[in-house]
């Protein structure tokens, strides 16, 4: 693939970035590291100067500082191509400030827990708002299936293009399918022209 | 388990920054907003040993960075393996792109406008991800 980059050459790859979001433990970290070529790495980041530009040193010893933390796994997929995951730290409404997280992603996938579904109904909201194209899968913890995929299409109120589909956080195979499942969503969305449809 | 969140409005929330913001000189902010999570960093031949640069001025973490990036790096990486906040690592990132001992690849464009990556890159990917 010919990425034209007068500066670099073919030095460095060209990176790519998928969301891993859900509520709280919803498996989000397990699914990271189940298809990570490395054990998921940790960084943090000072929230409020990732997202409101800090040019001073006010908020260094203030109060209004804090560090979250987001772990992240990566995928060599070739020579000229490298695919990082980031589990996306639980509550969506911090997202909005640290604008480095959500851009630059192609897409997303939404891991749910059918005991708790509710927990993941704000990272849902936050890329159907943001129009981000994302695919839902169901964490099926201790291979619980009490619901069929219907109801929870009903229950998260999920547009029928949205992809959803089963899996297990623990497994690569499983992992690697869901992120299949949002590559082609992605194949769709680009022929299509909308993540979603209209509303 | 304690959450991420937990603790977000404490009082001694502040007091792990004062020794990343050592490091960088007390800047807390990069020079360059260009670099994201997934910029990759790669050390240049200028950054070798030998190539004459004044290296008094590096920190021992700017040496660690030269070291990792010997092959490409993204910054979120570097991050984690100095154990030290994205927002730290990339004020230094830039100090060394901005001596030459660190070059940097950014993210495609698709990445800032919203959009979705072209179609020969969704195909990599998968091909790649089939291969897993
Ligand atoms: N039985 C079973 N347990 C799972 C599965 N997925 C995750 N777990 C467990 O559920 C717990 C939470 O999983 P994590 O991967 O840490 O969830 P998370 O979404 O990263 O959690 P936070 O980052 O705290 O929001 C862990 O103890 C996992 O081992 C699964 O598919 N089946
Ligand atoms: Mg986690």
């Amino acid at each position: 693939m010919g990425y034209a980059n007068s500066d670099h050459g073919d030095a460095a790859p060209l990176a790519v970035k998928i969301l891993i979001a859900g509520g709280f433990g919803v498996g989000k970290t397990t699914l990271v590291g189940a298809v990570s070529e490395v054990a998921p790495l940790r960084t943090e980041e000072y929230l409020t100067h990732a997202g409101v530009g800090v040019d001073d040193l006010d908020g260094v010893d203030g109060k209004s500082t804090t560090t979250v933390a987001l772990d992240f796994g990566r995928i060599t997929i070739s020579r000229e191509l490298v695919l990082y995951l980031f589990g996306t730290p639980g509550q969506e409404r911090f997202w909005f400030m640290w604008n480095d997280l959500v851009n630059g992603a192609m897409g997303a996938v939404v891991l749910v827990d059918t005991r708790r579904l509710d927990v993941s109904f704000a990272s849902i909201d936050f890329f159907e708002s943001r129009g981000i194209p994302f695919v839902v899968g169901v964490n099926c913890f201790h291979g619980v299936r009490d619901r069929t995929q219907e109801e929870i299409r009903r229950a998260l109120d999920l547009d029928p293009q949205v992809p959803l589909m089963l899996c297990d956080a623990r497994d690569r195979a499983a992992g690697r399918d869901v992120l299949l499942a949002l590559i082609d969503h992605l194949m769709a969305v680009r022929t299509s022209g909308t993540p979603h449809s209209a509303t | 388990m304690k959450h991420w969140t937990e603790g977000f409005d404490d009082d001694d929330a502040g007091e792990s920054l004062v020794r990343p913001y050592t490091i960088t000189g007390g800047r807390t902010a990069p020079e360059r907003d260009d670099l994201t999570l997934i910029t990759l960093v790669a050390t240049t031949s200028a950054a070798l040993p030998g190539n004459g640069r004044d290296r008094r001025k590096m920190q021992p973490e700017h040496r660690a960075i030269v070291a990792l990036c010997e092959r490409p790096l993204a910054v979120a990486e570097v991050a984690a393996a100095l154990n030290l906040p994205v927002s730290v690592t990339k004020i230094l990132i830039g100090d060394l792109i901005e001596s030459g001992q660190l070059r940097a690849r950014p993210p495609l464009a698709f990445a800032q406008a919203g959009g979705t990556p072209e179609l020969a890159i969704l195909r990599a990917v998968r091909d790649g991800l089939r291969k897993l």
